[in-house]
């Protein structure tokens, strides 16, 4: 034991424990060479410490030429590997392995071998594997009882185990059992997943088990068990069947960010458009060849429908600014060609911009649902003094088109009743009465009366303001609209269809 | 300046009073006499198909929430020449009626005139 004493740095009693133990042990370094073996090792493997130390576990015993050796081995090593690799012990209840022997002849001779092994990790401080331990029983014996005693029905082979064997035969019981507890586990998340999951089997797609979230995506349809084409008909040609077989295919994982889907999602139905972000991860067998697919993602439907909202609103947004830009536009150059002075050009121009500005106020205080008449009403005439100003009529919601509109009509009618009209004497008034005759479709009747100002005389051409009001109404809010200079005093009367922005 | 476009009838389809004042006045200042204004596609569609002589039209995209398309096949077919005005930007035409010359809002009496010459291939003097 002293070659393992200097090679694996094991104290020297627990060295001579190790040999002395009935038990056979094998010590191998991390890349699975042989680091050290115990006297028992060395007798049941009929080896000699000479042609095993140092040498690479599977050079120094390779399962012999025959047919199952390479199988023997690959098992033996993937428990090895999984030990090291996990810093967990790993049990290999049964395993085939041969042994060499030299025969009175001088020849090699290889006999089949049963074995269970367990091989543990051993850790330095820092938790590295420094070495793997395994412990071999040769169970051929025992194999060949069991054989027997099932072919002859008499009693219970394991009753003749020592206990190193039934412990591990135990051990490996409450493996399968955490394996077992571990897959429920699994199977739970699995099914309760907050996104859809689903796993296909084959070249075909055939659905072997899917999640709730998945059965709520393809409208609660019995799947399982159905190849792809058939179980979800309505994906033929939109492109997944293809990225399916592509991925059975090359092995190489598919992602797809914001796909549009097409599904029929309630029977008869029509079919529906839902977006998905997902991935198809192949599945590979135990040789690493594709065997299925697993598919999980997320319905972002309504992610890509805010982001395309968003998208319209801000549109619509510019669309609206560029609107107003040309409208305000169309008030200075129109503005500027009834004033020479530029000093009353930029009171009326400002006037104007302001009106405008204030009707925008009102509709952002509703979200661009509307405004009502009278709060339009008293803006556009407060400045003139309220008591002069008389406003009768119920309340009427106007849309956004609607108000904008008629805000600035009032705006202009103001002005002109202040220059011109009723309020540029001190005791002329205005009369603003409205309703709304609802016969077929509603329609806005509202009459503007002044009162008590300088005689009336009707203009020799006419300006923005009254160019501005008749186009307006007729072309904006496809109404009509009559204005009167009577001498006693001006007049303007509206008639404007309310329906017209619904029906838009 | 001469006056390259006098006495072209020019048809407006613009839903909104005062931009369609406006063009009015830009036209009306280049000599043209304008057609409409048209507030809505019905309309626009009427006078693109009735009115005549018609040289030219400018078209606003969006009428009254209704594109303009129709009015522009309308005029397409009788080989009028048109201009869209539009407050969207350069992607907010179809891909069909990409190419098509165009103003955008707010526009000057330079980029109209321009615009409207090019669409009827007037030279530039």
């Amino acid at each position: 034991m002293r070659e393992l004493a200097k090679s694996g740095g094991l104290p020297v009693d627990l060295a001579s424990a190790f040999d002395a133990s009935p038990n056979p042990y094998v010590l191998l370094t991390p890349d699975l060479r042989i680091a050290g073996l115990n006297q028992a090792y060395l007798d049941v493997t009929r080896s000699t410490r000479e042609t095993t130390i140092g040498r690479p576990l599977f050079a120094a015993f390779d399962s012999g030429p025959g047919a199952e050796a390479p199988e023997n081995v690959r098992q033996v090593r993937a428990s090895l590997e999984k030990a090291r690799d996990t810093g967990q012990r790993d049990h290999l209840a049964v395993v085939n392995f041969s042994i060499s022997h030299t025969d009175e002849a001088g020849n090699t001779v290889f006999e089949e071998r049963v074995w269970s092994a367990t091989h543990t990790p051993v850790l330095d401080d820092a938790g590295q594997v420094v070495f793997l331990l395994q412990h071999t029983t040769d169970i051929t014996e025992l194999q060949r009882l069991r054989a027997l005693a099932a072919a002859s029905g008499e009693g219970n082979a394991l009753d003749l185990l020592g206990g190193a064997v039934i412990g591990r035969a135990q051990a490996v019981q409450a493996d399968n059992q955490r394996l077992e507890t571990e897959r429920n586990q699994l199977v739970e998340m699995f099914m309760q997943a907050p996104g859809f999951v689903t796993i296909l089997s084959g070249p075909e797609h055939v659905f072997q088990m899917h999640n709730a979230t998945y059965a709520q995506l393809i409208g609660h349809r019995a799947i399982t068990g159905k190849v792809i084409r058939e179980a979800l008909p309505e994906l033929e040609g939109q492109g997944y069947f293809e990225f399916l077989d592509t991925v059975y295919e090359t092995g190489e994982p598919h992602e797809g960010r914001g796909s549009k889907v097409q599904l029929q999602r309630t029977p008869d139905g029509p079919l529906e458009t839902v977006y998905l972000n997902f991935i198809y991860q192949p599945i590979r067998d135990s040789a690493g060849k594709v065997a299925g697919i697993f598919v999980q993602g997320y319905d972002v439907t309504d992610t890509v429908a805010a982001v395309e909202r968003q998208k319209l609103m801000i549109d619509e947004l510019n669309h609206r600014v560029k609107n107003t830009l040309a409208t305000v536009q169309s008030i200075a150059v129109q503005t500027a060609r009834s004033h020479t002075d530029p000093k009353t050009f930029a009171e009326g121009f400002q006037a104007r911009l302001l009106a405008l500005s204030h009707t925008h106020d009102l509709l952002t205080r509703s979200h661009w649902e509307g405004a009502d008449l009278r709060a339009i009403l008293e803006h556009e005439t407060e400045a003139h003094g309220p008591h002069r100003i008389s406003l009768n009529g119920a309340p009427v919601g106007l849309g956004p088109a609607a108000a904008l509109s008629l805000g600035m009509i009032f705006h202009e009618l103001a002005t002109n009743a202040a220059k011109y009209g009723a309020l540029s004497a001190p005791e002329g008034r205005v009369l603003i009465d409205w309703g709304v005759a609802d016969q077929t479709r509603p329609v806005l009747h509202l009459t503007w009366r002044e009162l008590d100002g300088p005689p009336v005389t009707p203009p020799t051409r006419r300006g923005f303001g009254s160019r501005l009001i008749e186009r307006n109404v007729r072309h904006d809010l496809a109404g009509e609209v009559k204005l009167e200079y009577a001498t006693s005093g001006f007049t303007a009367e509206f008639m404007v269809p309310l329906d017209r922005e619904k029906s838009e | 300046m001469s006056q390259p476009l006098s006495g072209q009838r020019i048809l407006i389809v613009e839903d909104e009073s005062l931009v369609a004042m406006l063009l009015e006045t830009i036209l009306e200042d280049m000599g043209c006499t304008p057609v409409g204004p048209a507030a809505n596609i019905d309309e626009g569609l009427k006078l693109a198909t009735e009115e005549s002589p018609l040289h030219a039209a400018l078209l606003d995209v969006n009428v009254a929430g209704r594109q303009v398309f129709p009015v522009a096949e309308a005029l397409k077919a009788r080989g009028v020449p048109f201009v869209f005005s539009t407050g969207y930007g350069e992607g907010g035409l179809p891909d069909e009626w990409r190419g098509q010359h165009t103003i955008q809002k707010p526009f000057t009496e330079a980029a109209v005139r321009d615009a409207l010459m090019a669409a009827m291939g007037v030279a530039q003097v």
